[in-house]
């Protein structure tokens, strides 16, 4: 039998690129048992305009609509399973992580932090796996 | 259902030692997700700062105890993701990595990125339970 895949649609629209198109991405899909989110930058959600800020506003920002975004696909914050964080330094690493903290109070997801060359300006991608 | 698995021992407990607010490893669904592991002491968290070739050996070593206390193994791995600080030493890499993976090596991806702390590797890895 095949597995489900299935696009989950939600109230959340990926902000639009330098060059006004939208992106060609879904922001969750459910595959099997899973939930594949797709890496999410500091955007508003009622606006889809990017939220341009520190680590630290950018994260908060980012989490916050992945709390929006989970709950609207039938998931949540306790159900991610793995999360993998961009920083555009890893210096600002700590400055993330404190935010970070704050979403996920016991038995946090397993994680991996790295710095990457980000675009169009952005601080911090966040992207996870979580338990449809 | 969605289980944390603890360290095995306690210096692969980065979340200790150095407040990364993650868990060493999550099993969910018949998969296993570990936190990307890095080159520390397995007993004193300690970093274990080495060449390519060093830092290689000791996060392997670290993850082959991390899955086989979670009770599956590097046999069982599914998907690396190697983040490496430099592309020249991706031959480097695999000189190391094949010696742990002999068997049907997982699904991989090698790429450049900055690691915490100056590490030279990271590995971010999913495991069959």
């Amino acid at each position: 039998m095949r597995a489900k895949r299935e696009v989950i649609p939600l109230p959340v629209r990926a902000p639009d690129t330098a060059s006004g198109s939208g992106q060609p991405l879904s922001m969750a899909v459910r595959g099997g048992d899973f939930l594949f989110v797709s890496g999410l930058t500091a955007v508003d959600l009622k606006s889809g305009e990017r939220m341009q800020g520190t680590t630290a506003s950018e994260t908060r920002q980012i989490l916050t609509n992945l709390k929006q975004l989970l709950d609207a696909a039938g998931s949540s914050l306790d159900k991610v399973v793995k999360v993998n964080v961009l920083l555009h330094s890893m210096l600002e690493e700590r400055n993330m992580n404190e935010v970070y903290a704050r979403f996920f109070p016991d038995q946090p997801p397993a994680r991996t932090v790295c710095g990457a060359r980000l675009p169009d300006g952005v601080k911090v991608i966040v992207e996870c796996t979580a338990l449809a | 259902m969605r289980e944390v698995i603890a360290a095995p021992l306690a210096g692969l407990d980065l979340r200790q030692h150095y407040g990364h607010h993650q868990s060493p490893a999550v099993r969910a669904g018949g998969l296993i997700f570990c936190s990307g592991m890095l080159p520390v002491d397995p007993q004193t968290g300690e970093r274990r700062h080495g060449t390519l070739t060093t830092e290689a050996h000791v996060v392997l070593g670290n993850l082959k105890l991390l899955l086989e206390s979670a009770g599956s193994s590097l046999d069982r791995l599914v998907q690396v993701h190697a983040l490496i600080y430099d592309s020249i030493e991706y031959d480097v890499l695999n000189r190391v990595y094949r010696q742990y993976v002999a068997n049907g090596p997982p699904a991989r991806t090698v790429w450049t990125a900055q690691i915490e702390a100056g590490f030279k590797i990271q590995l971010d890895v999913v495991a069959a339970a």
